[in-house]
């Protein structure tokens, strides 16, 4: 066997490989669309954390364009709103800060927080590993 | 070889050692993987001349000879008021990144001596590569254990090209032991050198040097294996305990399916397509799936990411395609021509890549991440000299001959490291 035709071969097989990981994703597109990041955040929180998720009921939670859900951290409370933009990030931010909630309000991304009471650094990580 | 080729190479490792000291000057040592537990096992075990704990260090799974050097070198400098404690460590990875560059290049031309085309191409992907770039600035063993373990393959590579010796089994054992005394990722590495002199022995009937080599790299290796089997009650402990239940059932079949994959060329970062083997380890290795490198550190404070992060990401994703393509390419025929020419030298490259791919994926398996903590590029650094090795005979055997060839062949290859600049350089 000559090198160059080892080396096509190779090329061949490689490519085989790459258009059949391809087909599969494709095959999956199509039949499924991608869920909503509040989708992704629900169900990250529900099977990897293991945590009770429910609906938000905050007017302002209500407002945001990526949804919002409710659910309780380690004893502790908190509503995640998603937001679609920067702006819309501000927007909910400046309606939570009305009632001045200080710590209890955290930003991270798309993602706005309003927590029960100021959340301790793992029941923060908590809602950044399930922010996508 | 000519001038203009001896010119070449050190240019590429002269930029590359530039590249790679700078960001390991220059890049926080916290935001490398396992930083503060590297940090306490490299003080206890330079320290106290004794392994670190569970309780300690959360790598104290680890072999520790990395540990050990970047420890009493972070010390000294200490002592002598040269810095911090890390900055040691750091350059140390990034020496051991440019070692592997050296080797690599060293390895293409016992593999193919006349042949300095090939030779070169494999140096710039080597160097080239983000996961070493990365690796390399890190405050971690994964380079050092990498530049080892291809010293050895180098070694027995050279040693099946001209004659097995006692002296050159030795020196391959005790560089793949070393390996391995560095990160368990080498210990493949290590079975398909001794697979391959194992049938060298067989075809020569001269059993001595396998035994040699095996006997070299078990003796520096071996000490680990079993205080681990003895302290943690398994020689290849990890730093938490396998799920109960069949290894089938372990990951859903998104894991081997990846069904996002399409997404890894367009928003190749976390949290998408998380614990799916593929599109994640994909963006990893070209990229920076974890947001660990070049980016604002997460949490971002009240702002989203800004999407140059994501777009340059994105744009590693689509340079990757045709060297991943290369790379799998040449593993293939180097194992086709291995086994049409019963070349051991030429089996070597893809039975390596091979090992260090099937371990990579059986501890995926075994132990599964919510986060995906155990899916990294850096894990699979191992494969990295083959699949550079691999991806350059591909280039170099089906590329047209001729002037214009050529110069077009240097611009691709200039313009695969230029467009990565951005996102090597720190």
């Amino acid at each position: 066997m000559t090198e160059r035709r080892a080396a096509r071969i190779g090329v061949v097989c490689a490519l085989v490989v790459i258009l059949a990981q391809l087909v599969v994703a494709s095959a999956w597109s199509l039949g499924h669309d991608d869920p909503t990041e509040l989708a992704l955040t629900r169900q990250c929180l529900e099977r990897e954390k293991g945590l009770a998720v429910g609906p938000a009921d905050d007017s302002v939670a209500a407002s945001a364009s990526g949804g919002a859900l409710a659910t309780v951290v380690e004893g502790n409370a908190v509503t995640l709103s998603v937001g679609r933009s920067e702006a819309e990030v501000e927007r909910l931010r400046s309606a939570y800060s009305a009632s001045d909630p200080g710590t209890r309000l955290d930003l991270h991304g798309r993602y706005v927080a309003l927590w029960h009471r100021e959340p301790s650094p793992t029941q923060r990580q908590v809602t950044y590993d399930c922010a996508y | 070889m000519s001038r203009r080729y001896w010119g070449a190479a050190a240019a590429v490792l002269v930029a590359e050692a530039a590249l790679l000291a700078w960001n390991a000057w220059h890049y926080d040592w916290l935001r490398g993987y396992d930083a503060f537990a590297n940090e306490r096992y490299a003080d206890v075990v330079s320290r106290e001349y004794r392994l670190p704990s569970e309780a300690e260090s959360g790598v104290w799974h680890t072999p520790p000879l990395w540990f050990a050097l970047a420890g009493a070198l972070g010390r000294l400098t200490t002592a002598l008021g040269l810095g911090h404690a890390q900055r040691p460590g750091q350059l140390l990875a990034a020496a051991a990144g440019l070692v592997t560059c050296v080797l690599v290049l060293l390895l293409a031309r016992v593999l193919w001596p006349e042949r300095p085309v090939l030779h070169l191409v494999a140096l710039v992907l080597v160097a080239a590569s983000p996961a070493l770039v990365r690796a390399s600035a890190m405050y971690h063993p994964e380079t050092l254990a990498v530049a080892l373990a291809t010293g050895g393959v180098l070694v027995a590579a050279r040693a099946l090209r001209t004659r097995w010796t006692i002296g050159s089994a030795a020196a391959a054992g005790a560089l793949l032991g070393l390996a391995c005394l560095t990160r368990a990722w080498a210990v493949p590495v290590l079975v398909a050198v001794l697979v391959v002199a194992g049938l060298h022995a067989w075809d020569t009937r001269r059993w001595m040097p396998v035994a040699t080599c095996a006997a070299v790299a078990l003796a520096l290796f071996a000490p680990w294996l079993v205080n681990q089997q003895l302290a943690h009650g398994s020689a290849l402990a990890f730093n938490r305990p396998p799920p109960s239940g069949s290894l089938l059932e372990r990951r859903p079949a998104s894991f081997y399916l990846g069904p996002r994959s399409l997404r890894a060329l367009e928003h190749p970062i976390t949290p998408l397509f998380r614990n799916e083997l593929v599109p994640h380890l994909y963006a990893d290795w070209w990229g920076d799936w974890a947001l660990t490198w070049d980016s604002p550190p997460p949490p971002a404070p009240a702002a989203l990411l800004p999407s140059g992060v994501v777009s340059v990401r994105a744009r590693q994703a689509v340079v990757g395609v045709v060297p991943s393509v290369l790379a799998l390419a040449g593993l293939v025929a180097l194992g086709l021509l291995a086994v049409a020419r019963r070349s051991l030298s030429f089996a070597l490259l893809p039975l390596s890549a091979a090992g260090v791919a099937a371990a990579y994926v059986a501890f995926a398996v075994r132990y599964p991440s919510p986060d995906g903590d155990t899916i990294k590029a850096t894990y699979l650094l191992m494969a990295l000299p083959a699949a550079a090795v691999a991806a350059a005979f591909v280039i170099d055997a089906l590329r047209p001959r001729g002037r214009v060839w050529a110069t077009a062949g240097v611009v691709a290859l200039g313009a695969l490291v230029a467009v990565q600049l951005p996102f090597l350089i720190l």
